[in-house]
C-alpha cells in the first residue's frame, strides 16, 4: 500500500481481506515493532490476522519535518496521569511517554540503534544478585535462545554492522563523539548498529541523512514496520488491517479463554471481534492498560493476573542527555540522528557503583524541541544562552538498564476519564538509588567525551518523557513471578500472547526495539506451531 | 465595559494595545536572543493573546497579570531597563500568569523559522534532498573518526571483579521468592561489625 485509504468504513478493514467479525480471528492489538512483526510473521506462513490499531493509518508522503507538527500528528496524546519522584512526573505530568499512536506504532517515529542484550543481562538476579527494593528476575529465556532471532531480526530491520551491511559515514554530531570518546579513552565507538540503509538494501534506498528520522524519515531508508512489515503482510492477501480501531476489552468464556475483542471505531462504535488467539501489544502503559480493563469476576484483579504482577516492574531506561557547546560550529542537526555509539560502558561492573551498564549515542533536537526539553521549567539569559549555542552544540543520549521494581506502575486513573470514558491510566515512577547513581556516573562520561575535545561548556539534560516502555507484562518461569512464559503466553489465559516489550523481565544496557523484534519473530514461529498441532 | 469601576483597571478583561507591547516586553526579557528580530516575538505574544481570548480563565490571568507587571514597575514596565525588568519577571515566575506564557512562548518561539534561521538551524531539509551533498560531514576541525568497532577486539560485558557466573546457592535454600528475594546468591550484602 502506497497511499492510506481515505474512506473505509470505521472499523473495519483497509486491506483487501476482510474477515467476519463472528469468525474466530488471530486478533492483533497494536501494529508497532511486537504486533507489526507478528502480523507479517504469521501471515508469511499462511496465517490470516486482525490487526486492530488504535491510531490512524498515515504514511511517508504524510510525515513532515516539523518537530511538532510531526509529534502533534502521531504521538499518544490521549490524556494519561504520573505520580512518583521521577522528574518527568513534575516536567510533563500528562505526557509520561513518547510513544506513537499510528498503524506503524513507534517504529515511524524511532531512530534506529539496534544493539542486542549481553548474555548476562537475561540473568540479572543471579548476576547481579539481591538489589535491595528491585524486583530482579532471571528471564526464562537466554541468549542461546534468542541469538538465531537476532540473526533474522538484524536482517529483516537492515542493521548496520552486521550480516554485510555496510556502516554509516560519520556525521558531524558522530565526528566530535567519536574523537571525544577516544581522547576519553574509550574503544567501542562505531556509527552503529542502526537500523538504516547506509547503501540500498531490501528494496530501501540508502539515507540522505536528512536529520528527520524521529519525524518519519520521509526518504524511507530507516527501518519501520509501515516500510517493510505491513506492506508484505498486505502482499500475502491474509492481513484485515483495521485503523482507528482500538480495543477496549479482551474478553472470555466459560473456561477463562480469550473469546472475543470489544473495540471502539473512530467514531466512538463499539465492535466485537470474535478471536481463537489474542496478542496484546499495545507497549508497555497500553498492554497493561487493557488487561486491567478486561477484568471479570473469574479475573478479578484483571486479565492473566493471578500473580498481581501485571502493571508493575515499569521500566524505562534511565537515560539523560549531555549537551557540548564548542567555539566552532557542529551542526548537529544534519544527517542520522542517532548513527553513534560508544558500548564501553555498556558492561556490569559493580566497580562503579551499581549494577548493570549503559550505552553513550549520538542524539540531536532541533530548535523547537531542544526548547520544550533542553532545561523544562527554564526561561531567562542562562536558558536562552543553551539556544543560542545550537550550531556550535553537540548531544549524546545515555541509556541504561534501570531496575525493575514492583511499585513502578500502571494502574487505571478511576478519577480521569478518556473521550470515550474509560479510566486513563497512571504510570508511577521512582528513580532506584541504583538508576541515580548510574545515571550521575552516565552525565560525567559525557563530559568527559566532550571535555576531551574542548566543550567550553556542557548541559545535563534530565529524562525526556520516556520512548522505551518495559516489563509491564514479564516473561517468568514460574507464574507467580510474572504474567508470561518463556513464549509471551500468558501464565493464567492459554491463548492470550504478549508481544511487545511489556513482556520484558529486565530492561537490560541495549535499546529495546531489536530484542523485541526477535522475541516476536520467535513467538510467531510458537503461536504458528502450536495453531498447526491445534494445541490453541 | 458593562459595569463602571472603582478602580477600571482591575476590571480590565480585554487586551489593549498597550498589553500588547508589554506582553511583546515580557517575551524579549524572558528569552533574550540578540539575533532573533522582532518579528517572532510579536507572533509569539499573539499565539498568546490568542489562547488567551479561547480560555477565559487565562484571559483574566494574563490581563491581570501583564497589569500587576506595571504596578510592579512603578509605573509601566516597558520602560524598565533588562536587568530590572528581569528582577520584576523572577518575581512573578512563580504565578499562573507567568507559567501559562512561559510555556506557551517555548511551545511557539523556537518553531518560527526567522528563530530557526538566527540560531543557525536549516529547517525541513527532505525537499532539498537533505544533507547527503549538503554538508552532513562538513566539520573539519576534528579528524576524521574511524565508523567501525576495533577490528579483532570484542566489547567487554562483565568487568573482572564481577560475578559471571550465578553464584552457588546455599544448601537447602529453597528458591528465591522474586517479591521478597533472600540474600543467599547475593554479593550486595550489607556489611556489619
Ligand atoms: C523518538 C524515539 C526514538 C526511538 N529510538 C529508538 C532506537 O534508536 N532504538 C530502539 O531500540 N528503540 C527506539 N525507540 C523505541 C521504539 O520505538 C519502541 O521500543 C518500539 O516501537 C516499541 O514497540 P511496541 O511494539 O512495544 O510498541 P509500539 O511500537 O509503540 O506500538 C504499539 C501500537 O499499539 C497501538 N495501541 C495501543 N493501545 C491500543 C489499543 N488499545 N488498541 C489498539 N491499538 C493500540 C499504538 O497506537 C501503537 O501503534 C524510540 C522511540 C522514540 C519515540
Amino acid at each position: 500500500m502506497t497511499s492510506a485509504p481515505e474512506n473505509g468504513t470505521p472499523g473495519k478493514s483497509v486491506t483487501s481481506q476482510s474477515i467476519d467479525q463472528d469468525e474466530d480471528a488471530v486478533v492483533i492489538i497494536g501494529s508497532g515493532a511486537g504486533g507489526g512483526t507478528l502480523a507479517y510473521e504469521l501471515t508469511a506462513k499462511g496465517i490470516p490476522v486482525v490487526v486492530l490499531e488504535a491510531g490512524p493509518y498515515l504514511t511517508h508522503d504524510d510525515y513532515v519535518n516539523n518537530e511538532w507538527e510531526s509529534f502533534n500528528q502521531m504521538a499518544w496524546l490521549d490524556p494519561r496521569t504520573t505520580s512518583g519522584s521521577w522528574r518527568v512526573a513534575r516536567d510533563f505530568p500528562n505526557l509520561p511517554a513518547w510513544i506513537v499512536k499510528a498503524v506503524g506504532g513507534t517504529t515511524t517515529h524511532w531512530s534506529g540503534a539496534t544493539p542486542r542484550f549481553k548474555e548476562h543481562e537475561f540473568k540479572t538476579r543471579s548476576v547481579y544478585g539481591r538489589v535491595d527494593d528491585a524486583n530482579l528476575l532471571d528471564w526464562p529465556i537466554g541468549l542461546e535462545d534468542l541469538a538465531p532471532y537476532y540473526d533474522r531480526a538484524e536482517k529483516a530491520m537492515g542493521s548496520t554492522h552486521v550480516h554485510g551491511r555496510p556502516p554509516l559515514p560519520a556525521n558531524n554530531n558522530y565526528k566530535v563523539f567519536a574523537n571525544g570518546a577516544e581522547r576519553a579513552g574509550y574503544k567501542f565507538y562505531a556509527t552503529g548498529p542502526y537500523a538504516t540503509n547506509a547503501e540500498e538494501y531490501d528494496g530501501r534506498p540508502a539515507s540522505i541523512q536528512d536529520g528527520f528520522n524521529f519525524q518519519g524519515d520521509k526518504n524511507r531508508s530507516k527501518w519501520s514496520i509501515l516500510v517493510r512489515e505491513m506492506p508484505r503482510a498486505e502482499a500475502t492477501g491474509l492481513l484485515d488491517l483495521r485503523p482507528d480501531s482500538q480495543a477496549v476489552q479482551i474478553t472470555h468464556d466459560a473456561e477463562g479463554r480469550a473469546d472475543a475483542v470489544l473495540y471502539l471505531d473512530k467514531e466512538g462504535n463499539l465492535h466485537r471481534q470474535a478471536a481463537k488467539v489474542v496478542c496484546v501489544a499495545a507497549n508497555s502503559i497500553e498492554t497493561p492498560r487493557l488487561l486491567l480493563l478486561s477484568a471479570t469476576p473469574r479475573f478479578p484483579d484483571g486479565l492473566a493476573n493471578s500473580s498481581g504482577q501485571v502493571g508493575r516492574n515499569y521500566m524505562r531506561h534511565l537515560t539523560g542527555t549531555v549537551w557540548g557547546h564548542f567555539d566552532k560550529p557542529v551542526r548537529m542537526y544534519r544527517g542520522e540522528t542517532m548513527a553513534g555509539l560508544i558500548g564501553d560502558e555498556s558492561l556490569h561492573d559493580p566497580d562503579r557503583g551499581f549494577a548493570g551498564g549503559y550505552y553513550l549515542e549520538t542524539i540531536s533536537l532541533g530548535p523547537a524541541f531542544m526548547a520544550a526539553f533542553v532545561e523544562p521549567g527554564a526561561w531567562g539569559p542562562d536558558f536562552t544562552k543553551l539556544l543560542d549555542a545550537y550550531t556550535n552544540s553537540a548531544g549524546m543520549w545515555i541509556v541504561g538498564e534501570d531496575m525493575p521494581q514492583e511499585s513502578n506502575r500502571v494502574t487505571l486513573n478511576t478519577t480521569v476519564k478518556d473521550v470515550n470514558g474509560l479510566p486513563v491510566p497512571n504510570v508511577h515512577y521512582d528513580d532506584h538509588p541504583n538508576d541515580v547513581a548510574m545515571r550521575e556516573h552516565a552525565y560525567t562520561a559525557g563530559e568527559k567525551v566532550y571535555g576531551a575535545v574542548g566543550a567550553q561548556s556542557t548541559h545535563r539534560t534530565p529524562p525526556y518523557p520516556s520512548t522505551h516502555n518495559l516489563g509491564t507484562a514479564r516473561m517468568s518461569e514460574r507464574r507467580e513471578d510474572g504474567v508470561v512464559d518463556r513464549w509471551g503466553r500468558a501464565h493464567d489465559v492459554r491463548n492470550l500472547f504478549v508481544s511487545d516489550g511489556s513482556a520484558f523481565t529486565s530492561g537490560a544496557a541495549a535499546n529495546p526495539t531489536l530484542t523485541i523484534v526477535a522475541l516476536a519473530i520467535r513467538q510467531a514461529d510458537y503461536i504458528a506451531e502450536e495453531l498447526k498441532a491445534q494445541r490453541i | 465595559m458593562v459595569f463602571p469601576a472603582k478602580y477600571p483597571s482591575l476590571n480590565a478583561t480585554e487586551m489593549t494595545e498597550e498589553a500588547r507591547q508589554t506582553l511583546i516586553r515580557v517575551l524579549r526579557v524572558a528569552f533574550p536572543h540578540e539575533s532573533v528580530p522582532d518579528g517572532p516575538y510579536e507572533r509569539t505574544a499573539d499565539t498568546i493573546l490568542t489562547e488567551a481570548q479561547n480560555e477565559t480563565w487565562f484571559r483574566v490571568a494574563l490581563t491581570q497579570g501583564l497589569l500587576s507587571l506595571n504596578q510592579m514597575a512603578d509605573g509601566d514596565f516597558r520602560t524598565l531597563d533588562d536587568e530590572s525588568a528581569l528582577k520584576v519577571l523572577r518575581r512573578v515566575e512563580g504565578t499562573e500568569f507567568f507559567g501559562f506564557v512561559r510555556r506557551t512562548a517555548v511551545l511557539n518561539l523556537y518553531d518560527d523559522a526567522d528563530v530557526w534561521e538566527a540560531l543557525g538551524y536549516e529547517g525541513p531539509s527532505f525537499e532539498h534532498g537533505g544533507y547527503i551533498n549538503r554538508g552532513f560531514n562538513d566539520l573539519d576541525w576534528l579528524p576524521d573518526p574511524r565508523v567501525e568497532f576495533p577490528v579483532g577486539e570484542t566489547m567487554p560485558e562483565m568487568a573482572q571483579g564481577a560475578a559471571g557466573v550465578p553464584r552457588p546457592v546455599a544448601e537447602g535454600h529453597t528458591t528465591d521468592s522474586t517479591n521478597q528475594p533472600g540474600a543467599t546468591s547475593s554479593d550486595m550484602e550489607e556489611v556489619k561489625k
